[in-house]
């Protein structure tokens, strides 16, 4: 089937595909804008290992036959709490620990899911994601979540790029990074827990990174590299959406596709980058 | 005397009107003593536990305004592991740290006006992988104050031979202009006391040495006081007023000619410890 702009606008006008739109915007740019500062403190798998246990708490709500959102939210920070105290104490690697956490929660979860009696979302839904289902309840948190994202990131901006960059070094100029670390942990999980629902549990932790990788590419400039991020997160969304609708494709898996090509031409871009080339640095002045 | 100790010493009469302090203060042991005069850094029977271990036993010295200290002993001594107690960034087992007159919290709290005149280059800096941002960038988050925030940070760079590199990403930078932007870091507000572990490690000797100058001018002319660990002992000789010997306790501290003596180093490092002079400095005299 070829689509034609007639069906382009039939798609737009529907009430359902307007909230998916809008929820691919903003949870796309929420995933950039974490995304960012999660790749440079090298939590990627973090954020996989949270997609992945958040079908624990799915499982959870369909068992007690709750809101699916308003259980995997709680569940999600308590996790992505656990985790972390577990992760700072152990003598273990972090990517092996991560890994057992994921495949332990994933297999829990679907074992759970196969002795309850089939409601709500399908299994398929849940690993791939199904952003046309989204509610107006779903969309004011995910735009409430963005705009606290927003807020505690800028007012914590210098803490969290020191942390990036090396932790003794943060600490010296008094940074709390207990503290900071647990900020944006919380803020990652609500994320993942929002996001869930756009793309699925398989498919999260592709959301948040892949955008920030396409980002870090091409970027010569701390605030251009979350503003990229964020937009390359929020435009592949859309785009992804829309050609799910055209094209009749699963919207999960669209979405990320799309966003793979955004950062499969800021793998093209990059290759012709040179140190000292671009003249798009930013001014010391925005920093801090 | 050291003509460099005589130098330190006209500075800070220059600067406080009294010559005695710093003379004092670069021959000075034990720390009760120094305590008697302004100090920048006094810690008192310190001991630091790393992964089970005493790593750091009952150590006690003080700094006084304008002295370069380095600490010097094996690998495995606790060196890295005092500095970073003394700075707050680990817990310490037990005993005191008193920085710029103001103790230092159990958890490493200090006041931020007091945290702002402290500087430490770490171990290990290089960031990793393609890191988006800017030398300018980073060099603002030193604390460059915000009025004025450009000009600070361009001065700053000037001042540790960084100009050109503003644009330039961090993981761009070679090994020794990383350092030197670490510098800048340090520079772009004033400071009191320098923390610098192993600042010189992966340098080459060419870029080492560039480092060294530079920190050397930079201390004059800023007026800092610097604690740094070392294994260099042919620059620390050069250009340290003070030396503290480390193997878990303090084995000894005072002058470089005597804490680097071969008696010294030998009970330091073990009898199988032979000094290497370079060939264009006058060898060692047994």
């Amino acid at each position: 089937m070829t689509p034609d702009a007639s069906a382009l606008l039939v798609l737009l006008g529907l009430p359902f595909m307007q909230r998916a739109l809008l929820a691919g915007l903003l949870t796309g740019g929420l995933g950039g804008l974490l995304g960012s500062v999660a790749v440079l403190r090298q939590m990627a798998f973090f954020s996989d290992a949270l997609g992945h246990a958040s079908l624990l708490g799915l499982t959870l709500a369909v068992a007690l036959g709750l809101n699916p959102t308003l259980v995997l939210l709680p569940f999600a920070v308590v996790f992505a709490l656990v985790v972390n105290a577990v992760v700072r104490r152990s003598r273990l690697p972090v990517d092996a620990l991560l890994n057992i956490i994921y495949s332990a929660s994933l297999a829990i979860a679907v074992l759970a899911l196969s002795r309850l009696p089939r409601q709500g979302p399908g299994l398929e839904a849940l690993l791939f994601g199904d952003i046309l289902g989204v509610t107006w309840l779903d969309l004011g948190l995910i735009a409430g979540l963005l705009l606290v994202a927003v807020v505690l990131l800028a007012r914590h901006r210098r803490s969290q790029i020191l942390l990036c960059l090396d932790e003794p070094l943060a600490r010296s100029r008094g940074v709390d990074a207990e503290r900071q670390q647990l900020l944006f942990v919380v803020l990652l999980a609500l994320a993942v827990a929002l996001a869930i629902k756009a793309v699925g549990v398989l498919l999260i932790s592709a959301f948040i990174v892949m955008p920030a990788c396409g980002a870090r590419l091409v970027s010569r400039g701390f605030s251009g590299y979350v503003l990229l991020s964020s937009a390359i997160g929020a435009g592949g969304a859309v785009i992804g959406l829309l050609a799910s609708g055209l094209f009749n494709l699963p919207s999960g898996p669209a979405l990320v596709v799309v966003q793979l090509l955004g950062f499969v031409l800021a793998l093209l871009a990059s290759a012709t980058d040179r140190p000292g080339a671009a003249a798009s640095a930013s001014s010391p002045d925005r920093v801090g | 005397m050291p003509a460099r100790l005589v130098a330190i010493a006209k500075s800070h009469k220059q600067r406080h009107g009294s010559q005695h302090l710093a003379i004092f203060a670069a021959v000075a042991w034990p720390p009760s003593l120094v305590g008697m005069g302004e100090t920048i850094l006094e810690v008192s029977h310190l001991s630091v536990r790393q992964g089970g271990l005493l790593a750091v036993e009952d150590v006690s010295f003080a700094l006084a305004p304008e002295t370069d200290t380095a600490l010097v002993g094996p690998n495995g001594a606790g060196k890295s592991s005092l500095v970073q107690a003394v700075l707050g960034l680990i817990p310490r087992q037990g005993g005191s740290v008193r920085l710029l007159g103001h103790a230092l919290g159990p958890h490493g709290q200090l006041p931020p006006p007091v945290r702002d005149q402290i500087a430490y280059l770490p171990q290990l800096f290089a960031p990793r992988g393609r890191f988006p941002l800017t030398v300018a960038e980073f060099v603002a988050l030193g604390g460059a104050p915000a009025a004025g925030r450009r000009q600070a940070v361009q001065r700053s760079l000037e001042l540790c031979a960084c100009q050109g590199l503003e644009r330039r990403l961090l993981s761009e930078l070679s090994a020794g202009q990383l350092k030197r932007v670490l510098l800048a870091f340090c520079v772009v507000r004033p400071r009191r006391l320098l923390v610098l572990d192993e600042a010189q490690a992966g340098l080459d000797a060419q870029a080492a040495e560039q480092f060294h100058n530079l920190l050397f001018d930079l201390r004059r002319s800023q007026g800092w006081t610097i604690l740094q660990v070392s294994h260099d002992l042919d620059m620390v000789r050069r250009s340290c007023d003070r030396v503290l010997c480390l193997n878990r306790r303090l084995r000894c501290a005072g002058s470089p000619d005597h804490a680097l003596s071969p008696g010294q180093l030998a009970q330091l490092y073990g009898h199988h410890y032979a000094p290497y002079r370079h060939q264009h400095e006058p060898a060692a005299q047994p």
